[in-house]
């Protein structure tokens, strides 16, 4: 599995920051209210945060948003962050609230909007998901949490202790939910291969 | 399909590109209001912390209230309340300290293995008290609730105190994990301060302080995650 708690920056993305730094020394920097710092990290970060939301809620608008939120909270808390820590495991643990706190949100307001108004026409979810390939329906199929453990392992490239401390989870309960999200996309998958081919 | 396969198609899953304009609204707003922050200090100072305010409240708990029930006790008694009131309070300890920080490990384990260590205390009492007749049931038990509850109450304090520098990712858990820690206090005291050895005194009065204070932590927190949310 990829990653690793330290990453080394490309010197492009970090000018006028000196290559070679990592994302942790840069935390540290940005604890001290230095700007090219929050800077750095903010693109250095963005976007793989992104990705991690509109890999799971196929919104764009949704998973900038959601982004936005990301770093404010981050903002707000960045001194429970702890020198010598892996950082990434500390961000997606705000990244995965933010999320969690959003869905509750969304469906606090939906629920009130259908007690007022006529229950408009619920688009099927094919409809819904028109957007997306059948592979990707069928990751948005797999239960919450396996999807989101196959995400950070693959999409972000977390390592399975990154996963398990930004999950708060142990190791052993993150490779169970890879294991069991594979095993339903290989289950699942021979009857995409047979209804759309060109997905390979 | 192999493994391998599937890496493949997730990694080469076509996904939105961030708007460049989004980050640089984002780069704004984080260094807009750019001032040196202090690390929260090591988890062994924040374990010394709760576990000292535990123990100095309890100690000043049994000073004032007195040691009677303590005198009441049997060996076999102080022995199984003592040990699994301990663990429990062990573990809420570190379940609550590792909460302060986003990304804590084994947060939901430590928290889901003192819930079990509570059970395991309730059984225990169950088991080596006895029922007894006892006429004035409700007065009685609410002088010991109040006795709980006044020792409860500043230890709940002070460990908000020591929480409001931590991050509150899950504040309904937090909230119930320091109530609970708190609720326990008043239960400490109450097993030293009080005579009364009927089971169901114990399990109704004693016990109800830590379900209050777990209670009152857990909504205290949600109102005021949801007031802190809805400000910022």
């Amino acid at each position: 599995m990829g990653g690793s708690s330290e990453r080394q920056l490309e010197g492009s993305h970090l000018d006028p920051e000196p290559s070679g730094i990592t994302i942790e020394q840069l935390m540290l920097r940005y604890q001290q209210a230095d700007a090219g710092a929050a800077t750095a990290l903010i693109e250095q970060l963005s976007p793989q945060l992104y990705r991690f939301f509109a890999a799971q809620l196929g919104n764009p608008d949704d998973a900038s948003d959601m982004l936005q939120d990301t770093w404010l909270r981050i903002h707000r808390v960045r001194h429970t962050y702890r020198a010598g820590e892996p950082l990434l495991p500390w961000v997606y643990a705000i990244a995965r609230r933010v999320r969690v706190d959003n869905y509750r949100k969304r469906r606090r307001m939906s629920m009130r909007e259908v007690a007022v108004e006529i229950l408009p026409e619920t688009p099927s979810k094919t409809e819904a998901t028109g957007e997306l390939s059948r592979f990707d329906q069928l990751i948005a199929d797999l239960p919450a949490s396996q999807r989101e453990v196959l995400i950070l392992l693959k999409v972000n490239g977390l390592s399975l202790e990154e996963v398990a401390l930004a999950t708060s989870s142990s190791v052993g309960s993150v490779k169970q939910k890879a294991h069991r999200a594979y095993e339903r996309l290989r289950s699942l998958f021979p009857s995409l291969r047979a209804g759309k081919g060109a997905v390979l | 399909m192999t493994e391998h396969e599937l890496d493949g198609l997730l990694s080469a899953r076509e996904l939105p590109t961030l708007p460049a304009d989004r980050l640089k609204q984002i780069e704004t707003a984080v260094t807009a209001d750019l001032t040196p922050v202090k690390p929260l200090a090591p988890a062994g100072v924040y374990l010394a912390g709760f576990a000292g305010i535990f123990l100095g409240i309890w100690v000043i708990g049994c000073v004032i209230a007195g040691q009677r029930g303590w005198r009441a006790l049997s060996e076999l008694q102080k022995l199984g309340v003592l040990a699994p009131l301990g663990a429990c309070v062990a573990l809420l300890v570190f379940s609550i300290v590792r909460q302060m920080t986003p990304a804590g490990k084994h947060v939901r384990s430590t928290a889901a293995f003192s819930v079990a260590s509570f059970a395991l205390l309730l059984v225990t009492m169950a088991v080596v008290f006895r029922p007894a007749y006892e006429s004035p049931f409700v007065h009685s038990g609410l002088v010991c609730f109040r006795t709980g509850m006044a020792f409860a109450i500043p230890a709940a304090m002070l460990f908000a105190l020591l929480l409001r520098r931590g991050a509150g990712l899950s504040p309904a858990l937090t909230g119930a994990t320091a109530g609970g820690l708190a609720g326990l206090v008043g239960l400490a005291v109450l097993e030293v301060h009080c005579p009364n050895l009927n089971v169901y005194h114990i399990m109704v009065w004693h016990v109800s302080v830590t379900l209050a204070c777990m209670i009152g932590g857990l909504i205290l927190s949600s109102v005021t995650f949801r007031r802190w949310r809805s400000n910022s």
